[in-house]
């Protein structure tokens, strides 16, 4: 009953593998973070740095609303990249919020706005900061440039928003450029997915249990964004405001820009994602893992219609459902069997706790 | 194979002298013995105990998930209670894992997952639910014959949907966390999410109530309990309304005090995702320790100033208990962490013991 201390299961033991070089999931997970993750929080940044500034131009007339839009977009679509990569601070403490609210069930984003440009017409940055997180982002600016019960063509209405647009804009570059400083920091989570053991991973393990449990957490909410509007958690009704950007018809754009951004941790670059630590008696599973990214990414490229467009006829409506299918094929593979094959437990507690 | 000689040996006095075997087995110079109900990856459920220096004391294979454990004050044993709706809490030998009773709960009654037992060591009070009143909250009554226990009785917890019971330090005032929820016989799902009523119940061993006090939110539900030794008690929550609502998720009821929010800053409140698994108390080093599963966050607070002492990243971190000098956590996905708390500086030590899949709670002795 009583079984010996195994000693080479000791810290010392782990700790000198996960110093080792060879440390396969040390190698990979510092991998991952400087080449996958850190650059996608610099565009994320650098996207956001233009939002400010367009948001400036826009408001003092020197830029279209058509170029404003765009510049949303693009921040929109840098977003949308990090959703499979939040991992550490942008994580924790409900900050995503900060950047897009979702879901919305009850049009928050719009009832909040239009209290806020009431209560403070002429809203900064500073004081953004400490109003609701529903009004602070991405869901908040798109509600200005988009809703179909603004006219930004009216003079009197544009000047009504236009604080609150560029307070957003600023904002928005700020907890980037916040984020992006705390990743680069010492011991940040740079330095934490790079070397082991740190104050948040015991070993190097624990830091690609945390990459798999993002990309599964990431896989499984795109689904819940493109199934709420398709109605499959209301008895088949499509509920279109539910779906997020919907207000300017970049849902799908988003999902496929987060489906490509899991497909990067999966596969790498150089070879040195999730995928390079799969034995090689694993590679029917690493196929069909490829295979799986590949079906789904072609699904969205090869649709040219919008969320809106593909819900309105039959047609349209099996295209989404095959979507939803391809990525609950991806999602299926990362929770079950991948999980299995990198010896990764997914927390049981905080699904099913008490 | 000393070692194995001697833990049997320690067996044997442990039967036969079971008052003199019980000092031995929990001699002061032995690493503490961990208790928790853990999984393996297939998802079979299993009794554990392990000594915090990695030691394996026992596994034993039971048929329902459990979720508190609770020791006998003199006998060497402990019971593994049911997680709702469970129907099965395990009495095991803490010597050997062996199963010595199967504890089924009455016809039209399941367990909640907590139980407390008498400092005399003759009466078991369990936190159990009327389905045929669903959400009316019982305390189960239970004697000990031998090692054995024997349904004696019930008594109201004055409270819906009760979870958590634990006694005041005079051992013989119960507190009940009144989940405030209403779930059927067999089920999990919320009945009554509009109309929920938790409350932090004080009464005496008789049933009578003594007190029964509610925080300010109707939703947030008062689920687990961690007692300081000078009667200041903990009550943590989980927040059944809207996601970015905020909610008071850990509270403190101090001496001759009302039921009170714990000052908890925002920042703390939102990492939370308004869900919390486990409370600890500190009482020497007067710290309170929380655990948040669903934000993988790990906290911990000065109990009289209030002040912030931890806010950590811990994946999937649920159980946690007191330990000499800090806490001991263990996780669903990671390794468990020994956190020391002597200095002002708070560092996080591994522990050898199996990486992830433990469940709810822990219980040090």
């Amino acid at each position: 009953m009583f079984r010996p201390k195994l000693l080479f299961t000791s810290l010392a033991a782990i700790a000198l593998a996960a110093c080792s070089p060879q440390d396969p999931q040390a190698v990979t997970s510092a991998a991952i973070a400087k080449q996958v993750i850190l650059p996608t929080y610099s565009r994320w940044v650098e996207a956001d740095r233009q939002l400010a500034v367009s948001a400036l131009a826009y408001c003092q007339g020197k830029e279209n609303l058509e170029t404003a839009r765009a510049d949303f977009l693009h921040a929109q679509k840098a977003w949308a990249e990090l959703q499979p990569l939040l991992i550490g601070p942008l994580a924790e403490g409900n900050r995503s919020w900060q950047v897009q609210f979702w879901p919305d069930k009850k049009n928050l984003v719009g009832r909040q706005v239009e209290q806020l440009v009431v209560a403070q017409p002429q809203i900064d940055a500073a004081a953004l900061t400490k109003s609701s997180v529903v009004v602070q982002g991405l869901s908040a600016y798109e509600y200005i440039l988009f809703d179909s019960n603004i006219n930004l063509a009216d003079d009197s209405q544009k000047a009504r928003y236009c604080p609150l647009l560029t307070a957003i804009g600023e904002r928005q570059k700020q907890l980037a450029e916040e984020i992006l400083a705390s990743w680069n920091s010492t011991d940040g989570m740079l330095a934490q997915m790079s070397k082991f053991p740190n104050q948040r991973y015991a070993d190097s393990h624990e830091a690609i249990a945390d990459v798999l449990r993002v990309q599964v957490t990431a896989l499984d909410t795109l689904k819940k964004k493109l199934g709420t509007p398709m109605g499959r958690q209301s008895k088949g009704i499509p509920q279109p405001f539910q779906a997020d950007a919907w207000r300017s018809e970049s849902s799908l754009k988003s999902l496929a820009a987060s489906l490509s951004a899991a497909q990067s941790v999966w596969a790498g670059v150089d070879n040195k994602g999730l995928r390079s630590l799969l034995p090689a008696e694993q590679k029917p599973l690493a196929d069909k893992i490829d295979a799986a990214y590949a079906a789904s990414l072609k699904l969205f490229n090869d649709n040219q219609r919008t969320l809106n467009e593909l819900l309105a006829d039959d047609a349209g409506r099996t295209q989404l459902n095959a979507i939803y299918d391809s990525l609950n094929v991806v999602h299926r593979l990362h929770e079950g069997e991948l999980a299995k094959a990198l010896g990764v437990q997914l927390g049981f507690n905080a699904n099913d706790g008490d | 194979m000393m070692r194995r000689q001697a833990l049997k040996l320690g067996g044997l006095l442990l039967s036969a002298v079971t008052l003199g075997g019980w000092s031995l087995f929990k001699q002061k110079d032995r690493s503490p013995l961990l208790l928790s109900a853990r999984d393996d990856v297939d998802g079979n459920h299993f009794a554990v105990g392990y000594r915090l220096d990695g030691t394996r004391v026992f596994s034993t294979q039971v048929g329902q998930r459990c979720h508190d454990i609770i020791n006998h004050p003199t006998l060497p044993i402990a019971l593994f209670v049911a997680r709702r709706p469970g129907t099965e809490s395990y009495l095991i030998n803490l010597a050997d894992g062996q199963l010595l009773q199967t504890l089924t709960s009455l016809p039209n009654r399941h367990f909640y997952g907590h139980a407390v037992i008498h400092k005399d060591g003759e009466w078991l009070y369990t936190t159990e639910n009327d389905t045929t009143d669903p959400g009316r909250g019982l305390l189960g009554v239970y004697r000990f014959e031998g090692e054995r226990l024997i349904h004696s009785g019930e008594i109201p917890t004055h409270g819906v949907g009760p979870h958590q019971v634990s006694w005041m330090p005079d051992g013989e005032t119960l507190v009940v966390a009144n989940g405030g929820i209403r779930t059927e016989a067999e089920s999990r799902v919320e009945m009554n999410l509009n109309a929920m009523e938790p409350s932090l119940v004080l009464m005496q061993r008789d049933g009578t109530l003594l007190s029964k006090e509610t925080l300010s939110q109707q939703m947030n539900s008062v689920r687990h309990l961690g007692i300081a030794s000078d009667g200041t008690i903990l009550a943590c929550q989980q927040f059944m309304g809207d996601a970015h609502e905020l909610s008071e998720l850990l509270a403190i009821k101090r001496p001759g005090q009302p039921f009170e929010p714990f000052p908890v800053a925002e920042p703390q409140l939102r990492a939370m995702g308004h869900y919390t698994a486990s409370v600890a108390v500190h009482s020497e080093l007067r710290l309170v320790a929380l655990t948040a599963p669903r934000g993988n966050r790990f906290f911990v607070w000065d109990l009289d100033s209030g002040a912030l002492r931890l806010d950590a990243p811990l994946p999937d971190c649920a159980g946690v208990g007191a330990v000499k000098d800090g806490f001991v956590v263990t996780s669903g996905q990671g390794r468990c962490r020994f956190y020391d708390c002597r200095q002002s500086d708070l560092n996080a030590k591994p522990l050898d013991l199996p990486s992830g899949l433990w469940d709810n709670h822990l219980h040090v002795m």
